[in-house]
């Protein structure tokens, strides 16, 4: 079995998408109940351009499953990531039923806000001719990468993990689920303070005020 | 003012619309560099994108709009990946401070107009399933604004968005 592991978010290193995505492979690669011949095979795409390039799209056309992360962007998919995807809409699937995830990172503390963004996804599905197998909205998503790792099933990234532990699961098993929506286990008025502090940290530290954060240009 | 963002190239041309009261159209003029997640526009340029590709002040613009209409294919229930780029470098308009609006986690108000927010998909085959994500997409969008959802709407081709009036 070959799944494609696509990290959709522009950033070209450190983004909570590749971060999401690990957390996935290292639950798919703990999945000890399968034989050495039978363990999938994994390969890693970013699609931080407009495009994907012939090699790419050779090579996806050869999987059995995607799965995408991405960050949510102003309620939908980030536009750079909407564009390869109608690029992969036109190419030749073979009419092969290749099984789509998704992981959709919000920064806001509510998982729910990603469903949009993962109908869209399950939309494309149906032009493109593949197969939606379910999503995860994962909210407090600019948190995840500044929280500890924990035993698995503890900690304030508990729900995200058991989540995605449940994904790679469906994944290797050729599996269609509904989909999921989650938030970090941390109080959101401490997960709000905390953003709210780190943006005037970041300003100061790149010389400007608090005050500068609501500049107006009227 | 109304702020018209369409993935129309000549739109002023190419279609006859109507169109009451001040506008400015934001359309494809030279290639637009996506959104890179940098969050300069927050935190290095408050309000204005550090990209300089003819496209960082959408979000101070917004800030001037009473009235948002995206006239755009609809791209599997999403704006284009035009419009939607467009809308991803201008979340300068908001605030990167949060609020709970609604009982949910929104971000706060950087401008205090309130936008009515129109959408005019265009497209020859778009499902009942894309037509409801994009009615979703925009009251989300418009609940993110903190403004209102004015009108969204389907049209199978381009060229009958020449019978509205904006």
């Amino acid at each position: 079995m070959k799944i494609a592991l696509i990290n959709g978010s522009p950033k070209q290193s450190h983004s909570t998408s590749g971060t999401l995505l690990a957390d996935l492979l290292h639950s798919i690669t703990g999945i000890t109940d399968v034989s050495d011949s039978d363990k999938p095979e994994i390969a890693e795409y970013s699609f931080n351009q407009t495009s994907v390039s012939e090699n790419e799209l050779a090579e996806l056309q050869n999987a059995d499953a995607f799965v995408f992360a991405y960050p949510l962007y102003v309620d939908g998919i980030p536009g750079h990531l909407l564009s390869c995807l109608t690029q992969l809409e036109a190419a030749d699937w073979q009419n092969r039923k290749i099984h789509v995830y998704a992981i959709v990172n919000c920064g806001f503390y509510e998982g729910i806000q990603a469903e949009p963004a993962l109908h869209i996804l399950q939309n494309w599905c149906v032009k493109a001719g593949l197969l939606w197998s379910g999503g995860i909205g994962v909210g407090g998503g600019g948190a995840i990468q500044q929280l500890p790792t924990t035993e698995n099933g503890h900690g304030p990234k508990a729900p995200v993990s058991k989540a995605i532990c449940a994904m790679a699961d469906a994944v290797c098993a050729g599996r269609i689920q509904e989909n999921r929506y989650v938030s970090i286990a941390f109080p959101r008025f401490l997960y709000k303070m905390a953003a709210q502090m780190g943006w005037r940290m970041t300003i100061k530290a790149n010389g400007g005020t608090t005050k500068d954060l609501g500049k107006q240009h009227l | 003012m109304k702020l018209i963002i369409t993935d129309i190239e000549n739109f002023n041309t190419s279609l006859h619309l109507s169109i009451k009261d001040d506008y400015k159209v934001i359309m494809p003029h030279g290639n637009i560099h996506h959104c890179i997640g940098c969050f300069g526009c927050w935190i290095k340029t408050p309000g204005m994108c550090v990209i300089h590709d003819g496209y960082e002040t959408t979000g101070a613009k917004m800030g001037k709009c009473s009235e948002l209409i995206l006239i755009s294919r609809c791209c599997y229930g999403s704006v284009s990946p035009f419009v939607k780029t467009v809308l991803d470098r201008a979340i300068s308009y908001i605030h990167p401070d949060f609020v709970i609006r609604k009982g949910e986690m929104h971000h706060k108000r950087r401008y205090q107009n309130v936008i009515s927010l129109s959408a005019y998909f265009y497209g020859g085959d778009i499902t009942q399933a894309e037509e409801q994500t994009a009615q979703n997409i925009i009251a989300s969008i418009a609940d993110n604004y903190d403004g209102l959802v004015k009108k969204v709407c389907f049209y199978k081709a381009e060229k009958e968005l020449e019978d509205i009036t904006l």
